[in-house]
């Protein structure tokens, strides 16, 4: 079944909500398998997966220092430096607390990874986002593949003038040293042109707008994303009552 | 003088009085006293060499280069009854969306057009419709009319990022005419259009001049459908130096300049001045030896597991990160092709045919999926393409793909250390420059050169690693006269050194007058 952009929104932002008030480790850790595998499946993985990495390493090793090394609740303590000691405590709370967000940066990832850019901004006009907001936010989910491919034709007219490139991603990026100021130039003088282009085209009408594309938006969808987002409420709600009779 | 007077007594839709146009931080006027007037259903070429501000006139018609922001202009432009007096503080502003309702313009290099976002080339083409709010049906009657009467019907779910060349121009050409507009400027249209490309855009021409619209061509070459125009605007270093009927401006000898190519003109030195030189005379003997290039049964397709440099499966990437729609399609079939030192090869075909995808095989930017390329007898499957570039010199279809550098010495100077010693690399620049009449503009930038000042740049990039094999991608487009005589000395030159050349193009008489043989690419077999 082809998802309507508005329900892939809704399945990953409910997701990362519904994941971050329950605050349940087997749950963080379910979702997380489940978007590696629902991208797996689409075959965005060795794209996802890089990415992923790029975002939670890093924060995943502060808190893993943070909660790890200074856990004041922490009582098993396994090994100490002065002030700083690793408690049992800690340790899960950091690990849960990655899970976590684990959960939340892959099942949004998995959504901007999948969902079909075209249709996305052909919704938004209808859904009263203004034309020019629509294209700028495309405009950013293909900024990356525009510069990939705009990099890889600078990279092959260098190649074709005896730039050597060998194989590998270390090789590569020693190589992009070579095409970073070219790629700034270009992207600079190709969106001067275009402006001229866009601008005679009527993009900055300021009246309505329609669409060419049709995504439809069966009712099995629209039911579907109103019981993500109740969930997602009672979600939230659920939690707060709890805070409130815990405290 | 007044252009369209001699055609027809009916009102102009567009009108431009232009006594100076110059662009910001420039002393000199690239526009000087154009008197020009469009009436409805009338064809005007405006005909000029390379440089001689051609395309600045077209942008400035058409909206593209709004005087004020763009540079200044003296004098007026009256579009639909209603005057634009520039010339001094407080000038009026164009409104370019406003303006594009009456006019409709194909910039030389068509990709400039695309609006980036459009997953395919139905919603390009609509891309303007929607943003006047038209009606889901009738944007598709609209979007289905056009494709068919420039060809793109097949093409219309394929993402507008996979198209070659040619359907990239009629795609432009679409996108301007589609909601129909009384003004229709279009810089070079003919370029880089197959003989069927060629045919049907001059029909369409035809049609929407009876239609009532004002069409004009900018072109540094007369191309056969301008002969019919009604009136030829000959433009040299900004000033117009004739006007009229093309019946008066082509008798009378010297009033077109000499850089304005002829219809189907073969390049000057096929008829060269010794009267004796012709490709078939330089034809090397002998048939022994190892060929330059060799292609031993190779196919491709870019679905099929076709490995890119670096051993990366390659796939046509939509912009939106979707694979193209034909990705599974075979674009080459078991090609054979063999190549002496000093031979020159033309590959010709429909556009869409696979002829560029052909040439990037020679040095390894692309792999194929089955067979061999060998350079000089060896086998450059394991190489990468900088070190099968030593020997093979690849000049791209669009010299924007092809230049990166600030200036247009680095330009050619890149590469070339890996060459030759330092300080020879210099000296071969500063020469190929020359070679290809650039010495004056080593400082400048790629990007403000010319069209032509830019594919003759990227040819002295090439041209000056002295390749055994020279791989011409379309190197016709774009060039005016004096630009063709120089590709022709430097191929000839090359061929008589014992480079083996071999040239895409879609021009046949070039083709035919610059070749030892010509083979056709079709459906992706080699006939020929």
């Amino acid at each position: 079944m082809r998802l309507h952009p508005l329900t892939s929104l809704a399945a990953a932002c409910s997701t990362a909500v519904i994941t971050t008030a329950a605050a349940s480790l087997p749950l963080s850790l379910a979702v997380m398998g489940a978007a590696v595998v629902l991208s797996a499946r689409g075959g965005t993985a060795r794209r996802l997966l890089p990415a992923a990495a790029a975002v939670l390493l890093p924060l995943g090793l502060s808190l893993l220092v943070m909660h790890g090394l200074f856990f004041p609740e922490g009582r098993t303590v396994l090994a100490q430096w002065g002030v700083a000691r690793v408690t049992a405590e800690g340790l899960a709370f950091a690990l849960e607390r990655a899970a976590q967000l684990g959960a939340v940066v892959l099942a949004l990832l998995v959504f901007s990874f999948s969902v079909s850019v075209p249709d996305l901004v052909a919704v938004l006009p209808s859904r009263g986002v203004h034309g020019r907001f629509a294209f700028v936010l495309a405009s950013t989910l293909t900024l990356l593949p525009a510069i990939t491919s705009r990099v890889e034709r600078i990279r092959q007219a260098q190649e074709s003038r005896g730039l050597v490139v060998r194989r590998g991603v270390l090789h590569r990026a020693a190589a992009f040293r070579l095409q970073a100021v070219p790629l700034v130039l270009s992207l600079i003088e190709d969106a001067g042109t275009r402006t001229a282009a866009l601008e005679a085209r009527g993009f900055s009408n300021p009246g309505p707008r329609t669409s060419y594309r049709d995504v439809p938006d069966p009712r099995g969808q629209r039911v579907l994303r109103a019981a993500l987002l109740a969930a997602a409420a009672a979600a939230v709600a659920a939690r707060l009552l709890l805070t409130q009779a815990g405290s | 003088m007044s252009a369209a007077h001699h055609s027809t007594e009916t009102k102009p839709i567009l009108s431009a009085r232009i006594r100076s146009f110059t662009y910001h931080g420039e002393g000199l006027p690239v526009l000087e006293g154009i008197d020009l007037d469009l009436a409805p259903g009338t064809l005007t070429a405006v005909l000029g060499a390379s440089g001689s501000g051609k395309s600045t006139l077209g942008r400035l018609l058409s909206g593209w280069l709004p005087p004020g922001t763009g540079g200044t202009l003296r004098g007026f432009l009256e579009l639909a009854g209603s005057r634009l007096e520039f010339g001094g503080s407080g000038d009026p502003r164009i409104n370019p969306a406003e303006w594009g309702r009456h006019v409709g313009f194909v910039p030389q290099d068509p990709a400039a057009v695309l609006s980036t976002v459009r997953g395919t080339v139905a919603e390009e083409l609509a891309f303007g419709l929607e943003n006047a709010a038209l009606g889901r049906q009738a944007m598709k009657t609209a979007v289905e009319h056009t494709a068919g009467v420039l060809g793109l019907t097949e093409l219309l779910e394929q993402n507008p990022g996979s198209l070659s060349g040619g359907q990239l121009r009629r795609l432009a050409i679409g996108c301007a005419i589609i909601a129909g507009p009384q003004v229709l400027i279009m810089d070079e249209p003919f370029a880089s259009l197959d003989s069927a490309g060629t045919a049907g855009l001059a029909r369409l021409l035809q049609d929407l001049v009876k239609l009532g619209t004002a069409v004009v061509v900018l072109s540094q070459v007369v191309d056969a459908p301008l002969l019919d125009a009604g009136t030829w605007l000959v433009l040299d270093n900004g000033k117009v130096t004739g006007s009229g009927p093309p019946a008066g401006l082509q008798a009378g000898a010297g009033l077109l300049p000499p850089g304005i190519r002829a219809a189907g003109g073969a390049p000057a030195p096929a008829r060269d001045h010794t009267g004796a030189v012709h490709a078939d005379t330089l034809l090397p003997r002998g048939g022994a030896g190892v060929p330059a290039l060799e292609l031993r049964g190779v196919c491709f397709g870019y679905g099929g597991g076709g490995r890119a440099a670096g051993g990366r499966t390659t796939r046509r990437r939509a912009r939106g990160g979707s694979p193209a729609g034909d990705a599974s399609a075979q674009v080459l079939k078991d090609i054979n092709l063999s190549i002496k030192p000093g031979e020159v090869v033309a590959v010709t075909g429909p556009n869409g045919a696979g002829k560029s995808t052909l040439l990037r095989h020679f040095n390894g930017l692309l792999r194929p999926t089955a067979g061999d390329v060998l350079v000089h007898g060896r086998d450059i499957a394991g190489e990468p393409p900088g070190e099968a570039a030593r020997s093979v010199g690849l000049l791209f279809q669009q010299p924007r793909d092809e230049l990166f550098e600030r200036t247009a010495l680095r330009e050619v100077c890149f590469g070339l250390d890996r060459l030759f010693h330092p300080g020879e690399a210099a000296g071969r620049a500063l020469d190929a420059l020359s070679a290809v009449g650039l010495s004056g503009a080593a400082d400048a930038h790629p990007a403000e050169l010319p069209a032509s000042g830019q594919r003759l740049l990227a040819l002295a990039a090439v041209l000056a690693r002295k390749p055994s094999v020279l791989a011409l991608d379309e190197p016709t487009v774009a060039l005016d006269g004096g630009g063709l005589a120089l590709l022709d000395a430097a191929v000839r030159s090359a061929a008589g050194e014992g480079a083996a050349v071999v040239l895409v193009t879609h021009d046949l008489d070039y083709a035919r007058a610059a070749a030892h043989r010509v083979v056709m690419l079709d459906g992706g077999r080699l006939d020929g």
